[in-house]
């Protein structure tokens, strides 16, 4: 009798460890969970019926298609579980009243079309099927890698897939069904593999710090279609950071480890063609300007205090640009420019968790602390 | 493969349990307190909102049927009665009371046992054991957030396999609750129900 007592009390034990270990890994599982130039900007529009609109440049793939299709793995939710915003509504700056000054926001500067996307919303949804300055769009978001992204998307829209590679967002496109990395930004399956797609550069700043830039940008509202509680973050926080945007574990493996930075500190990257590479973000802001360069390619790197980011500009060799110390100003040959606004052709700067970075440009070089 | 009996005497006992005052507070105590835990878990009830308002969704009908994760689905309305939010998601909120239930007769039935353990015929200590599922469940909420929670770190294929764990996380949750009915009350005799 007490021998059975003794047992049925040891499995209630073991039930309840199980149900406890059960019951913590039940219900919330969201997972999902920078920007450039590929010389294409005019502002036109390029309906199609068989997909977005390819790049006129490819970026960097640094594995074999098959290979990333075999390290692609479920988040959790099912394709559209994390729902995109294909109808967004916008209101005027000072209309947003649930935005605090310190929250962060994605912001897009396109032709006449200033708009805030804020991140508390973006969590939620990942993508927006917008429309900037007449071009269809998607400001896209992946809060595993930290990472924003402009994309041109012609006639279709982007959804979530619910799958991930390198802890990376995969978006599908509603014309093909073909799925896209969003770090990537090129299709590794379906009928458009290999294509990569347009991108536009967007900016992670607060909206204290873009409001003071763009006193004249909307903001995406609340009013997204669908119902969500925008002030909780299924990951943690930003201000100040926790959670997974503090810890330096991740859920997933990526597709390569590199310990020259924790997983977690943030990166500027650029990537072309040809190869990779990033600056620490700190590093950037102490610093004010990174040189750097991919192939023969020399590209600079620019903080730019007023919106605490950072911009990637291709710059000839012979050319030196220069912080000044005494203001924001950015020395080209001896003459000051404001840190956005430098002579050269914009390249598109990923921000990015250094984990992701490195894991899908694993020859990298990388500017940080010595 | 259960015989009926087995199931019969789980229901019995929680009955009888029911029939008691301190049984049905503690029923009352997880069956209220629980859906408030496992909405707040999934953010579904949140804290912060400013002022009164009611938003609905467009189709609803067909909204809540969309699912969000295994298990869950699309809210389709909120109500914010300041400071508190919450959303209407007609599927998750009977997931939450069905757990509620359980969790409410595990609870129950443990208080009961702790009570008197000898009406029952069962160990003090296997009452309280039976108890520990129904608190621990209500945790059936962060998903892969417990994993970094708990420090898993790059973990390769082992995080696959916890985050299918996750998936089925609410069936076997429930099948947990049921389990642990049938396991403390295999040969009790019945509750007393006079105190």
């Amino acid at each position: 009798m007490r021998t059975r007592h003794t047992r049925r009390a040891a499995v209630a034990l073991g039930v309840g460890a199980v149900g406890a270990l059960a019951g913590c890994l039940g219900g919330n599982s969201v997972v999902d969970a920078g920007g450039g130039d590929d010389g294409h900007d005019d502002g036109t529009e390029t309906p199609s019926a068989d997909g977005p609109p390819p790049a006129d440049r490819s970026p960097l793939v640094a594995y074999d298609a098959s290979r990333l299709r075999a390290a692609t793995v479920s988040g959790g939710p099912p394709k559209d579980g994390i729902p995109s915003v294909d109808e967004p509504s916008v209101v005027d700056a000072s209309a947003a009243a649930f935005l605090r000054d310190e929250e962060i926001v994605v912001g897009v500067a396109r032709g006449e079309a200033v708009r805030a996307y804020p991140r508390k919303i973006l969590v939620h949804h990942e993508i927006v099927n917008d429309r900037l300055d007449g071009v269809p769009v998607s400001v896209t978001y992946c809060p595993l890698t930290g990472t924003v992204l402009g994309f041109e998307r012609g006639a279709t829209t982007f959804g979530v897939s619910g799958n991930l590679v390198n802890s990376n967002l995969v978006m599908y496109d509603r014309a093909t069904d073909s799925r896209w990395p969003q770090v990537l930004a090129t299709a590794i399956d379906g009928p458009l593999t290999g294509r990569s797609l347009r991108e536009f550069d967007v900016v992670w700043t607060t909206w204290r710090q873009w409001r003071a830039r763009y006193p004249e940008t909307e903001v995406l509202s609340e009013d997204t279609g669908y119902v969500r509680n925008y002030g909780v973050d299924p990951y943690g926080s930003y201000g100040p950071k926790r959670g997974y945007y503090a810890r330096q574990s991740t859920m997933f493996e990526p597709l390569t480890t590199d310990d020259r930075l924790q997983p977690k500190t943030t990166v500027l990257g650029v990537r072309t063609g040809a190869g990779a590479t990033a600056v620490q973000s700190s590093w950037l802001a102490r610093e004010g300007v990174v040189d750097a360069a991919v192939g023969d390619e020399r590209f600079a790197f620019v903080h730019d205090p007023a919106l605490d980011s950072g911009f990637a500009y291709r710059v000839p060799a012979d050319v030196p640009v220069a912080a000044d110390g005494e203001d924001d100003r950015i020395r080209v040959d001896g003459d000051p420019h404001a840190p956005d606004a430098l002579p050269f052709e914009r390249a598109h700067g990923i921000e990015a968790m250094w984990f992701a970075w490195a894991g899908f440009y694993p020859e990298t070089d990388l500017h940080a602390y010595p | 493969m259960p015989t009926p009996d087995r199931l019969r005497r789980p229901a019995r006992t929680v009955k009888a349990a029911l029939r008691r005052r301190d049984g049905q507070a503690t029923f009352l105590f997880g069956a209220l307190g629980y859906p408030l835990l496992y909405l707040a878990s999934i953010g579904h009830l949140a804290l912060g909102a400013r002022g009164q308002s009611v938003q609905v969704v467009d189709d609803p009908l067909s909204r809540m049927l969309r699912q969000t994760r295994p298990f869950s689905f699309e809210p389709v309305a909120r109500v914010a009665v300041d400071p508190v939010a919450l959303l209407v998601s007609p599927l998750d909120i009977g997931v939450a009371l069905v757990l509620a239930a359980l969790v409410g007769a595990n609870l129950a039935v443990a208080v009961v046992v702790w009570r008197s353990p000898a009406a029952c015929g069962v160990e003090r200590s296997a009452g309280l054991l039976a108890s520990v599922p129904a608190l621990l469940t209500g945790a059936t909420c962060c998903g892969p957030a417990i994993l970094f929670v708990v420090g898993v770190g790059t973990a390769g294929a082992g995080t696959g396999v916890l985050l299918t764990a996750v998936g089925y996380a609410t069936p076997v949750t429930a099948l947990l609750l049921v389990g642990s009915l049938i396991l403390v009350t295999r040969g009790t005799a019945a509750v007393r129900t006079d105190g």
